[in-house]
Formats: C-alpha cells, structure tokens, sequence
C-alpha cells in the first residue's frame, strides 16, 4: 500500500484522495487483511474527497474470493491531502451507517497522510505507535468503528507474513474497470466463469474461462486493455473465434448461440 | 440409534449455529450420512461482498 501510495502521489492525479478497499478474514477478535482493492481510475476525486469506483473493486472481490470464499470486506484506507491522520467528522457519518453490513457491524479504516518527518526514501518501516505505520513521509493510521460508535479507536496493527491476494489484478486495473460492470453481469449469469491473470500481447491481460457442456470444453476470453479476443477450447484443440464484439458478454453469447446452431 | 448427549463445547457450538442461522442466515452444515450437526460455513456470499462495495460511502 505505501508503494502504490508512493507511486500516487508522484502521478499526474496525485494531489487527489485515493484510497483502497481491504479485503479478508474476520475473526471473532481480530481481522487478517489479505487483499487490497484500489480506487481505479474511474474513482471521483478531488482534494478533499474520494468516491471509490465500485464497478472495478466489485469485480476484483469475485476475483480474489475464487480462492477463499471466507475473504469478506474488512473497510476501506483513504488518504488526506494534509496531516490529519484521523478520520474526519464528514467521514464518521458516511461509515457510521455503511459499518453496519460489515461482518460483526464493525469496519476497520486507514488514514493516509504524507505528513512524516522522514524526508527522503526510507528502507525501514516504522511503528511510531501501536495503530501506526511510517515509512518516510507516509504514514498510515488505523481506527476501528463498530455500529453506534460515535467515535473511532485506534486500532493497533501488527504485521504477519502473507500475500496480497488482489495484487496480481493490480497490474490489470484499467482492463478490469474498462470491463467491469459487462464482466459482472456474466459471472452472475454463468455458472462457474473463472478468472486469471495471464500474459498478454503486449502487457498482462485478464483471461476469462466459461466452461461448456462437455468436460475440458471451454470458451476463454482474453481481455487486455480494450482489446479483447475470443477462443473457443475443445476436444483438446485452441480455435480463435471472430464474434465481431468488444462488449465481452454480448460476444460471448454469440459465441454459445453460434455454438447451439452447429453441434 | 446414538442418543449420545452433546457434550458443553458441542452444545454452545450448536446453539451460536442457530442463532447464526436464524439472526443472520448463516449456513447449517449436516454429515450427509446421519444428519448429524458438523459445523458452519464461514463462506461469505458473493453478493454481501459486493453490495458492501457498493455502498462504500464517499471519503473526505
């Protein structure tokens, strides 16, 4: 999160709020924070506010829960532009109402403020306190805030070994918003559609896999960038297919309904 | 036929399933073989997840 933070702010939109959505599993007396879904291009920022781009976070969360339904929503880091390393009063009324479909009605948050004293690039990390994190100018403050909360707590942190499980989507962030609500639609409406990241022509793309009636047999879309490509597996064989469609779902129905009309 | 009583942990774990089951929809999970209570899923459904994200509010 600071290495994007980092790479944010050094960006042509970096004197905007970004933030991340953090998803994994929750404990009874704990959270384990196991994936990170950023704003997305497609967010509505400015200097002193951030509205996440949901359509791409929500697809990302169908991603990253293939491998573990247990993963849920955990809440959400944003940053601010100056050195309030603590939610505002603004920000209490917004997550006072949202908190409560969290598992356990209870959200957990992060500030990100480049307000540290380090200048420069720091190697280390550091734990100033119990519910922060440094690392050269940044820093991330955590809080908690349950349902009826009138006010957060500091919620202290402690590091562990373990992947970020959303980072390989990082590198496809654009594709995933370019496609995300057409994306979403199909996984509701086709059993068992799977996602990868795999290489590209040119950089990573996103391959989706809608499986058909006979056992192996498969359509797999590559999706990169606005591009996107269409290949039907079957008996073993890898056949490009033309349905003529960069709306994904559309060209995947075309694709069954060729496929209904020949076999 | 085992009419064997639960003992304390097996019963509260059964009694928070219910409560689970009945206050939130949590899932019940039975042996197939002989109904027996075996547990809860902690599988969060695709669509909680998403409505959440949904919702997130704006951030200031």
């Amino acid at each position: 999160m600071f290495e994007e933070y980092a790479a944010h702010r050094g960006s042509e939109r970096g004197e905007e709020e970004t933030g991340w959505v953090i998803l994994g599993l929750r404990e009874a007396a704990q959270a384990v924070a196991l994936a990170t879904l950023p704003a997305g291009a497609g967010r509505n920022a400015g200097l002193a506010h951030v509205r996440f781009n949901a359509s791409g976070q929500a697809i990302g969360s169908r991603i990253v829960r293939q491998l573990d339904k247990r993963l849920t929503i955990l809440g959400v880091v944003h940053t601010h532009p100056g050195s309030l390393r603590h939610p505002s009063d603004a920000d209490l009324q917004g997550d006072r109402g949202w908190v409560g479909q969290l598992r356990g009605q209870e959200g957990v948050f992060g500030i990100g403020t480049a307000d540290g004293r380090d200048e420069g690039q720091a190697l280390l990390a550091r734990q100033p306190k119990p519910h922060v994190q440094s690392l050269g100018k940044l820093c991330l403050c955590w809080y908690a805030l349950r349902q009826g909360d009138t006010a957060y707590r500091p919620l202290p942190v402690e590091l562990t070994l373990g992947p970020d499980l959303a980072r390989p989507l990082h590198s496809i962030w654009p594709t995933l918003e370019a496609h995300a609500d057409r994306l979403d639609r199909l996984a509701r409406q086709q059993a068992n559609v799977s996602f990868d990241v795999t290489n590209g022509q040119a950089k990573p793309a996103l391959a989706v896999s809608i499986p058909l009636a006979e056992p192996g047999d498969a359509i797999r879309v590559l999706l990169e960038g606005e591009e996107v490509r269409y290949y039907l597996m079957r008996g073993g064989e890898v056949l490009a297919a033309h349905p003529g469609e960069d709306r994904v779902d559309l060209g995947v129905y075309l694709l069954l309904a060729e496929l209904a009309t020949r076999y | 036929m085992d009419f064997r009583p639960l003992n304390a942990t097996e019963r509260q774990n059964l009694i928070t399933a219910l409560r689970g089951n009945a206050d939130q929809n949590r899932v019940l999970l039975m042996d197939r073989r002989d109904t027996s209570f075996v547990g809860t899923a902690d599988e969060v459904p695709d669509e909680e997840v998403i409505n959440a994200i949904k919702s997130v509010p704006c951030h200031y």
